[in-house]
């Protein structure tokens, strides 16, 4: 039966439809359709009701059914939720809601996220912590995935069982670090300083002085690894700061061994000031070419809330010269700020350094934030822009007069 | 996803399942579609029985989809119905079910219900204004004025900051309504509009009107109006209060400059303390001016003139009315170039005084100092609006007053420029909401939204007692 008026149905919407459109008036349409689709109401109607009628509210009955044994369980328990219990409550049915939530939430973040100030901005929190799990959790398969493999390769080469010899020694990391320390302990003698100006640690907030951490540690991986390192100076580097505390937690042991020099004491102290450049966005002054004798100073900090002018401030105070990178210069600039990662900054210094070559230095801007390399200076460049858009105009101009002339032969013309 | 229109059998939704081929979206796709379609409701509780029936549970967020669809329709009965099977399913709830609940118990019969629902948010988390917004409409629509206020207040000790809405409704459902009480508290909503330089919209203002000519036995008249120049409404031929700041408040906002402006977290992000020293006893030596003008942003008024020609004429037109001038400018204005003939500098020179800031520091600093320096008569020329000078400003009180002090100082086109500019005068009167005991007057906006945080509306209301 019920088949038979499904069938109905699907006739119905698919051809008489379409069908009465094509045969009747316009007008006579609408009321068609609609005693169709009452007649068919009716029959559907008649049809449900011997074999099953839709108890529409029994959703309900399955809903309070289920309860009945969880409810006696939930009444024992205290009704009053301490703030700890009551926040994890809190973020549960967010993540029930279909926010953006993690599903394990550790009791110190849990801390932290009650300490947030506004409703915003725990929502953001939450979706930093979700989405650290979500790639925590994408890396673990990749790994998980990558072993499975690495282990049916080793079943099939003990199959083989063949002894390899080659002429050489396998070249392992550990060889490759003690040639990069031995480089960088050379740096440390006789390499150019390079000093990251660690003052800024209350400008920041804690998510922004990771992130410093994070950049600096990427700085000195690519220094290490580079032909000529610089020998790296933290200064104005304070014990026991949240700075130290990050560094050691991503560093570990290794943050005693590492080959950089590290002092409370500021730059100014150490080497003579007219040496001294610093480098900050907000400089009036363009850096030209890069000087080997000069020491550089990079500030040590993230800046997610647009403070602009603390580094310059900073320069200024202490009476150094300043300078920023040349990037209106070379770059057609898009969008994005003009102040670039520690790691960036490391890229560029390095390799104006080994080659003096701005385009090559300034390939480590983001792509996204320029649209492309200048050959000329861009003043120059604009300049021919205007030229070929006045070229344009007067091309156009002459074309409509061409035009005009045409429409309105000799009697009248335009001036 | 077309939702269907009438409910539909298990065997159907499967299909429709089927076809979609979105397993686990399936029902949160189709109720949204349905929440946009507005469907019947049947529909809907069809497809949760199915769901209920297949997986013997329901999931909160499309218990939270169903609820909003039922919240769409005002369907009380239902509406309660999910509210008794989440509180025994889960132990708290989130702000949007609660949101949902509040706004559809309290457009009903049941509205009591959500104030009691209120009080259960409260002991999890401070309430969303628009919870706080339909009980403090429901309570006033039945009248119970002395329990919206109650809310009302609750609400601005807890921060969290009404809506026009909100205050509007207070005005719609007192209407006819007599009490020393009531009027004395809808006074107060008036002064909080006055006080955080809210201006009303055209229907609020209306609904303001319609109270106070309802008032029994008062006999107040609203009129709209424009006021002018003077400051004279022409109405009533009432003077309006005039711009100035208090004493009190003047030391207060030209102390906050100097803190929060000028020094800042660091006197070197916008200064130095050695230039700060200069200008300022530069300052003391000559005070006080009448007009402070900011060089480099007059110098661009009108782009085909040399920079200095747009400075000098200028500085011609305000020097005539035999005032007080001081420029204030850059040290690279001083060095002869295509945009700055020294020969004109030099004729400016003699007829207002000149400061040179350093390239690198901020003139926009100075200028606010040694306009407030100078006195209440002092005004200054500058087609900025200093916004990201407001915005250093720490407390949101002393932004207002800020902003009030800008609106009586600040000459954004000067008159000189009339031919390319109309003229924008500083106010000489304060653009608030107002009361002499006998009259009211109530600036208000046209439109709904106030586009532009520095203009202010011309269109008053004036309401006085005959």
């Amino acid at each position: 039966m019920q088949s038979a008026n499904m069938l109905l149905r699907k006739i119905v919407r698919s051809s008489v439809l379409p069908f009465a459109a094509q045969h009747r008036m316009k007008k006579d349409l609408f009321p068609l359709s609609r005693t169709l689709s009452f007649s068919l109401c009716l029959k559907q109607d008649k049809s449900c009701e011997p074999s099953e009628k839709l108890d529409l509210d029994e959703w309900k009955k399955v809903m309070k059914s289920g309860l009945q044994e969880e409810v006696s369980e939930t009444v024992s328990e205290p009704k009053e939720l301490s703030g700890l219990a009551a926040a994890r409550e809190t973020v549960e049915m967010w993540r029930l809601a279909g926010k953006a939530v993690p599903e394990s939430i550790s009791e110190e973040q849990l801390k932290t996220f009650m300490e947030c100030p506004s409703k915003s901005a725990k929502k953001k929190y939450l979706k930093y912590l979700y989405l650290k799990e979500f790639h925590k959790k994408n890396y673990k398969r990749k790994m998980d995935e990558k072993r499975q493999r690495r282990l049916e390769a080793q079943d099939e080469a003990s199959k083989t069982d063949e002894t390899k010899k080659s002429p050489f020694l396998c070249f392992w990391s550990s060889t490759m670090d003690k040639a990069y320390n031995w480089r960088a302990a050379q740096s440390m003698i006789f390499g150019q300083p390079l000093v990251f100006d660690m003052s800024y640690e209350k400008e920041m907030s804690v998510r922004e002085v990771t992130n410093t951490v994070s950049q600096i540690v990427l700085s000195e991986s690519c220094n290490r690894r580079s032909v000529d390192p610089f020998h790296i100076h933290f200064c104005n580097f304070k014990d026991d700061s949240l700075y130290h505390r990050e560094f050691v937690k991503s560093y570990r042991e290794a943050w005693s061994k590492l080959l950089i020099t590290v002092t409370d004491q500021c730059y100014t102290e150490i080497f003579p000031k007219d040496k001294l450049i610093y480098l900050t966005a907000d400089s009036p002054k363009v850096m030209k070419t890069f000087d080997h004798d000069k020491i550089y100073i990079l500030g040590s900090m993230v800046d997610k809330s647009i403070k602009t002018g603390v580094s310059l401030a900073r320069a200024k105070r202490l009476g150094l010269e300043t300078a920023a990178l040349p990037l209106e210069k070379y770059l057609l600039w898009s969008s994005g700020a003009k102040n670039l990662t520690l790691d960036q900054m490391m890229h560029i210094l390095l390799t104006l350094k080994d080659t003096a070559d701005w385009k090559k230095a300034l390939e480590f801007v983001p792509k996204r934030k320029y649209c492309d390399f200048v050959n000329k200076p861009v003043k120059e460049l604009r300049k021919t822009l205007d030229l070929i858009n006045t070229l344009k105009f007067e091309k156009g101009r002459e074309e409509v007069e061409k035009q005009f002339a045409k429409n309105y032969p000799k009697k009248y013309k335009l001036k | 996803v077309q939702p269907p229109e009438k409910p539909l059998q298990p065997e159907e939704w499967n299909k429709l399942r089927e076809d979609l081929q979105l397993p686990e979206m399936f029902e949160e796709v189709m109720l949204n579609s349905m929440i946009r379609c507005n469907s019947p409701i049947d529909v809907a509780k069809s497809l949760l029985s199915d769901l209920a029936k297949r997986n013997g549970d329901i999931a909160y967020n499309v218990l939270v989809k169903y609820l909003t669809l039922c919240v769409q329709q005002g369907q009380v009965s239902e509406i309660r119905d999910v509210y008794d099977i989440m509180k025994a399913r889960f132990k708290v709830l989130e702000g949007g079910a609660y949101n949902l609940l509040i706004r559809g118990l309290s457009n009903s019969d049941q509205w009591k219900m959500a104030l009691t629902l209120l009080e259960e948010i409260k002991k999890i988390m401070v309430p969303s204004r628009t919870c706080y917004e339909s009980c403090v409409k429901a309570a006033s629509r039945h009248q119970e004025m002395k329990l919206a206020f109650e809310l009302y207040k609750e609400m601005l000790a807890k921060d969290v900051v009404p809506t026009l809405d909100v205050l509007q409704s207070f005005f719609d459902f007192s209407r006819g309504l007599k009490g020393a009480e009531l009027q004395k508290e809808l006074f107060g909503i008036l002064f909080y509009l006055r006080e955080n330089q809210i201006y009303p919209h055209k229907t609020f203002m209306r609904s303001i009107k319609l109270w106070f000519e309802s008032i029994p036995g008062e006999n107040w008249r609203g009129r709209l109006t424009k006021i002018k120049d003077s400051g004279q409404c022409p109405v009533c031929n009432h003077q309006l209060e005039d711009s100035k700041l208090t004493g009190e408040e003047y030391s207060k906002l030209s102390e906050r400059i100097i803190s929060d402006v000028i020094h800042g977290t660091d006197t070197f992000r916008k200064t130095s303390p050695k230039e700060f020293e200069a200008f300022q006893t530069f300052v003391e030596k000559r005070l006080p001016f009448d007009i402070v003008i900011d060089g480099l942003n007059v110098s661009h008024i009108k782009s085909r003139k040399m920079q200095c020609e747009n400075l000098l004429d200028a500085v011609n037109c305000l020097a005539k009315e035999n005032a007080r001038l001081l420029v204030l400018g850059r040290k690279h204005m001083l060095v002869n170039s295509s945009n700055w003939k020294r020969e004109i500098m030099k004729e400016m020179q003699n007829k207002a005084d000149f400061f040179f800031a350093e390239n690198i520091s901020e003139d926009d600093a100075f200028l606010l100092y040694a306009t407030l320096r100078s006195g209440e008569h002092c005004r200054f020329v500058s087609r900025d609006f200093l916004r990201d000078h407001k915005a250093c400003l720490s407390n949101s009180l002393t932004r207002h007053l800020f902003r009030k002090w800008q609106r009586g100082h600040q000459i954004s086109k000067p008159k000189c420029f009339s031919s390319v500019f109309s003229q924008q005068p500083a106010f000489c009167y304060d653009c608030v909401v107002q009361t002499t005991g006998d009259t009211w007057h109530i600036p208000y906006k046209d439109v709904f939204e106030e586009k532009y945080s520095y203009q202010v509306p011309r269109k008053w209301l004036c309401i006085q007692q005959k």
